[in-house]
């Protein structure tokens, strides 16, 4: 067998990959394992806050102790990094915004909010919109694009459970400043894997087939894209700025028709029995699924940037794996002692979940290592407590070996003086984009990464 | 009924209502009182007005088939195509929701094209083009050769584009077969070639508009208005007569428009109207719907289902009836079972799968439907998101977002209590009454139905329900109410609710939402309702005679 060739790949196949074997084709070899191992970036996201008071039974910078719902995370303790107590300062935003929802959920964009989308908050006789800006794994997916061509894909955006879109629920924002353009996620996970994954094949008739479809899909982004060129010259410049969007995305797809990846780890695997995405029972299995998806594009340097969340923001679902009656949301406003032990175990379940992830990271060789060495993950949450929607009191934690970037095993507390957006500037130097100094609103920012972070 | 009918701060304010709780949320500014604020211009008075004197449409932005109106453009568009419904619905079924504004899913604004959903229209083009291919009465000729190909492109592309093609166009489509034949492709390739690019191309997947000038005005092209009388009436492309009467030229003035509507509002399409009310109504949200089985024990599984039939066979029935309005959307104490919904209330009559009029007193038309079952818990009902669900949607008002770093204590207080109970005592905290006062006395009122829609007379708990309740901070309806029937009463009487359903209409059906700028269409639409005794059939009529229908911006000056 022969290892892949560019010419066999042709992505966004609505499931041809999956009728393929594993070839051998995919395995490593030693001139896939490059010199320089690129920097990857998954945020993932939790809701509705937890319970800020019982996070930590101890605080000491290398001393600190997990208290009940982080527990799932002692076993990777010295691989963390830990962030407590970042301010987000919506306060300052005045009426720019809707309520701590909302804002919160868009810590990744943290700019104003818009007008023109829904009537809770925002000031007197307007309704609220979406926010002006774009979000840091898109941005940073970008900057990722403009200095390798080889990249296919900006960010990957995935949200679990949930089908509909508001402002809410999405949490990636393409920009440009100044403008709301909300990124939907991709939901279904099986769907997400035909469009981002094709795995070569020796077959000569289904390589003839694969050409073919090739060939067709070129001639009509070519069309396409030459008859959206003759329309723009008939229209205004707001429709003009529409059609540019589409050829935008039009350019993206075709940089992903073709070419691949033969990296170690960047295998085809089985999606297994296929389930329901949006059927609650399976939200567990879905989240997996995702993971793995995640992993895989990394694994083949599809992307370095990814925006996962369990839900949207102000998710209300019932978590009945957990003997859980009402929704998530609904328990979030409630102070008693017995509604938190309700949070407390919804965090719980979740941290658990999120080990996994890392496991699944480690378990892909690379450079010598694994896949886990060269990624953060950065775990956040639209709110530092959901009863009180703390504006404050947000924790970031930062995970996995991160080229060595941060100097890990610590606990930090940030005291509610420097902001989610410093900590965003923090991870774009990560990302080796120390231009950016600030990240979202000037008054959101103190002008420099959080200090102390790194190694 | 006053001869002043719309006192309130009306055109301007429609945007935003102008009552509430001034974002104050210390709870120490009342809202203010009902016709307080100075009076702005009646509809009569804005129409007479110079800004009126001559065609003032607002914005006319270049919009992106939303993703209903896809699904059913290539529907209507291969409609020859055998077992052409499912195919549609397996090509789209991974696309993307549109972000919702205001409560729809077809916001101008929200429909740009990102490359995760130019992949999906590609993905859909390429399993539909085949299918194409393979139809004899699409493909038209018989030749299978490049004449044969040309005729396709014209004809099909004509529908696809819905307008006829340029001779360029004609041009770059038939390159493409030629492409694909120099390839050594056969005849049915090239034309899936050419349905492949024609499925993705802007032209289609855009309602695109130029207009011309018509004296000192533009108006849209005889085939835009043949288009925006489609997606108005049908939320899809026109069909044979439609095409002809634009080819014809008769579509020129605001009567033959008219006629056109009236037909099409007749044709079995026009239930794909019921995707504005789904949309409006929350019912399209059903489906998520869950309800926890030891509180509900029985509950069939296909209820949302059933909900959902429910309110579509009511609101088809008034859009089919000339007494179909507002008012008795509203107020109905009659609804459409089927023999397994009938059962799930506890009536009878129905016997098989098809919706019947049932007489259903205490009910109150879609107040008492599946609309506010969306907004419920798992194990009871929502007082409060019930009643923002009214504030909202109905009333078109607006409430402040809660504050951050204060306790949002609302499930914790008081057990024991009913949740009316508990959220009184909620509501003594000022800081908490001076919004909730919006939502939960609203709400409160349909304490009488279940979160399974089902008629109680006690609630979750076993205590029993006390559905009184006073209204305040409205433009029109304050005061006491017994029970939803009444307060159904109360907001079908209101101009306030009046306003906002033209608002509503305006923003779903021009597919944005109000400006200043659209004042004169606005005042227009509310005086036809007005005078059509708010009957929701008329006001789709009425939304074709319009400025901002019948005309289009001047272009920029580039």
């Amino acid at each position: 067998m022969k290892r892949l060739n560019r010419r066999t790949l042709l992505r966004g196949g609505g499931g041809l990959a999956l009728s393929l074997p594993l070839l051998e084709a995919m395995l490593p070899s030693a001139s896939a394992q490059a010199v320089d191992t690129p920097r990857r970036i998954l945020f993932e996201f939790k809701a509705n806050g937890d319970q800020t008071a019982r996070r930590f039974t101890a605080t000491g910078e290398t001393t600190f102790a997990f208290d009940e719902f982080l527990a799932p995370l002692e076993p990777y303790r010295s691989e963390l990094l830990i962030l407590n107590k970042l301010s987000r300062r919506y306060n300052l935003l005045g009426d720019k915004r809707s309520d701590g929802h909302q804002q919160g959920g868009a810590s990744l964009a943290p700019w104003e909010s818009g007008e023109g989308s829904y009537p809770i908050g925002g000031k007197e006789g307007v309704t609220i919109g979406y926010v002006l800006g774009p979000s840091a794994d898109h941005e940073i997916g970008e900057r990722v694009l403009a200095v390798n061509p080889t990249v296919k894909y900006r960010h990957l955006v995935y949200r679990v459970g949930q089908k509909n879109n508001d402002i809410w629920n999405m949490h990636s924002h393409a920009g440009p400043v100044g403008t709301q353009n909300p990124v939907q996620p991709e939901t279904d996970p099986y769907a997400a894997y035909a469009r981002i994954f094709s795995f070569g094949t020796d077959d000569a008739a289904a390589q003839a087939e694969i050409e073919k479809r090739l060939l067709k899909k070129q001639s009509a982004l070519d069309l396409v894209l030459d008859e959206a060129g003759s329309l723009q010259s008939k229209l205004g410049s707001a429709d003009r700025a529409r059609i540019q969007q589409h050829m935008d995305a039009l350019r993206d797809i075709e940089r992903t028709l073709t070419g691949g990846n033969g990296a170690a780890g960047c295998m085809p695997f089985d999606l297994g029995a296929k389930l329901d995405p949006y059927k609650d029972d399976n939200h567990e299995a879905i989240g997996k699924l995702f993971q793995k998806i995640s992993v895989l594009a990394f694994a083949c340097d599809l992307t370095r940037s990814i925006n996962f969340n369990w839900s949207g923001n102000t998710s209300n679902r019932v978590y009945r794996n957990l003997g859980l009656e009402e929704g998530h949301h609904d328990i979030s406003h409630n102070s008693a002692d017995d509604a938190f032990a309700k949070i407390r175990s919804i965090h719980k379940h979740l941290w658990t979940m999120s080990t996994s992830l890392y496991d699944a990271l480690k378990a892909v060789p690379e450079a010598g290592g694994t896949l886990w060495d060269n990624t953060l993950v950065v775990h956040w949450n639209e709110l530092g407590q959901g009863d009180t929607h703390s504006e404050n009191d947000a924790m970031v934690i930062l995970a996995g070996g991160a080229a060595n970037y941060f100097k890990r095993g610590r606990y930090l507390d940030f005291q509610n003086k420097l902001t989610m957006a410093d900590m965003l500037v923090s991870c774009f130097h990560y990302m080796g984009f120390d231009d950016v100094l600030k990240w979202g609103d000037d008054r959101l920012n103190d002008g420099a990464p959080l200090p102390g972070l790194t190694a | 009924m006053s001869s002043r009918i719309f006192p309130a701060a009306l055109l301007l304010a429609l945007g935003a209502a102008a009552y509430g709780c001034q974002g104050n949320i210390q709870g120490n500014a009342p809202a203010p009182s009902p016709g307080a604020t100075s009076g702005r211009q009646t509809p009569e008075q804005a129409l007479a007005s110079a800004a009126c004197a001559k065609p003032a449409p607002g914005a006319a932005p270049l919009r992106r088939l939303s993703n209903a109106e896809y699904r059913n453009t290539v529907q209507d568009l291969l409609a020859d195509v055998s077992g052409i419904g499912p195919a549609v619905a397996l090509a789209s079924k991974d696309f993307v929701d549109e972000a919702e504004s205001l409560g729809f899913r077809n916001n101008v604004d929200f429909l740009g094209v990102s490359s995760l959903i130019a992949q999906g229209y590609m993905d859909s083009a390429e399993a539909l083009a085949p299918l194409v291919a393979n139809t004899d009465k699409l493909v038209g000729c018989t030749t299978a050769d490049a004449a044969c190909a040309k005729q396709f492109v014209e004809s099909f592309g004509k529908r696809a584009f819905r307008r006829p093609l340029l001779p360029e166009e004609v041009a770059r489509y038939t390159a493409v077969y030629d492409k694909a034949a120099a390839k050594g492709f056969d005849f049915k390739t090239g034309v899936e070639w050419i349905v492949f690019a024609m499925l993705q191309s802007t032209e289609f997947l855009y309602r695109v508009e130029l207009g011309a000038a018509k004296g000192t005005s533009y108006v849209p092209s005889q085939y835009e208005i043949a288009n925006r009388l489609s997606y108005l009436i049908w939320q899809s492309m026109p069909d044979q007569a439609l095409f002809d009467a634009a080819e014809r030229g008769e579509l020129g003035d605001k009567k033959q428009i008219e006629a056109q509507a009236r037909r099409l509002l007749k044709d079995p399409k026009a239930a794909r109207l019921l995707e504005y009310f789904d949309q409006w109504l929350d019912t399209d949200r059903l489906s998520a719907m869950d309800r926890d089985a030891n509180v509900y024990p029985g509950i069939a599984a296909n209820l949302p289902e059933l909900l959902q039939n429910e309110t579509h066979a009511f609101v088809s029935y008034l859009l089919q009836s000339p007494n179909g309005s507002l008012s008795e959307l509203l107020t109905a104490q009659y609804s459409f079972l089927n023999a397994d919904l009938a059962k799930h209330y506890g009536m009878t009559g129905p016997t098989g799968p098809a919706y019947e009029r049932v007489d259903m007193p205490g009910r109150s038309g879609v107040l008492t439907q599946g609309m506010l079952l969306s907004h419920d818990k798992p194990t009871r009902t929502s007082i409060v998101r019930r009643g923002l669900k009214v504030r909202l949607d109905l009333l078109c008002e607006k409430v402040p977002a809660p504050p951050n770093n204060v306790q949002l204590n609302l499930e914790g207080l008081g057990d024991g209590l009913t949740q009316r109970e508990r959220l009184e005592k909620h509501r003594t905290d000022a800081s908490c009454a001076a919004c909730h006062t919006l939502m939960d006395p609203i709400g409160v009122v349909f304490e009488g139905f279940d979160a399974v829609g089902r008629a109680r007379t006690m609630d979750e708990g076993g205590k029993a329900v006390d559905t009184s309740s006073t209204i305040t901070a409205t433009r029109d309806l304050d005061g006491a109410v017994a029970n939803a029937a009444e307060l159904g009463q109360a907001l079908a009487n209101s101009q306030e609710v009046r306003d906002c359903y033209v608002l509503q209409s305006f923003r779903f059906f021009y597919g944005r939402d109000y400006t200043d700028a659209d004042q004169c269409s606005m005042a227009k639409l509310m005086i036809a309702f007005r005078d059509h005794k708010q009957s929701l059939a008329e006001l789709i009529v009425s939304l074709t005679q319009t400025d901002q229908f019948l005309y289009r911006p001047a272009p920029e000056v580039q």
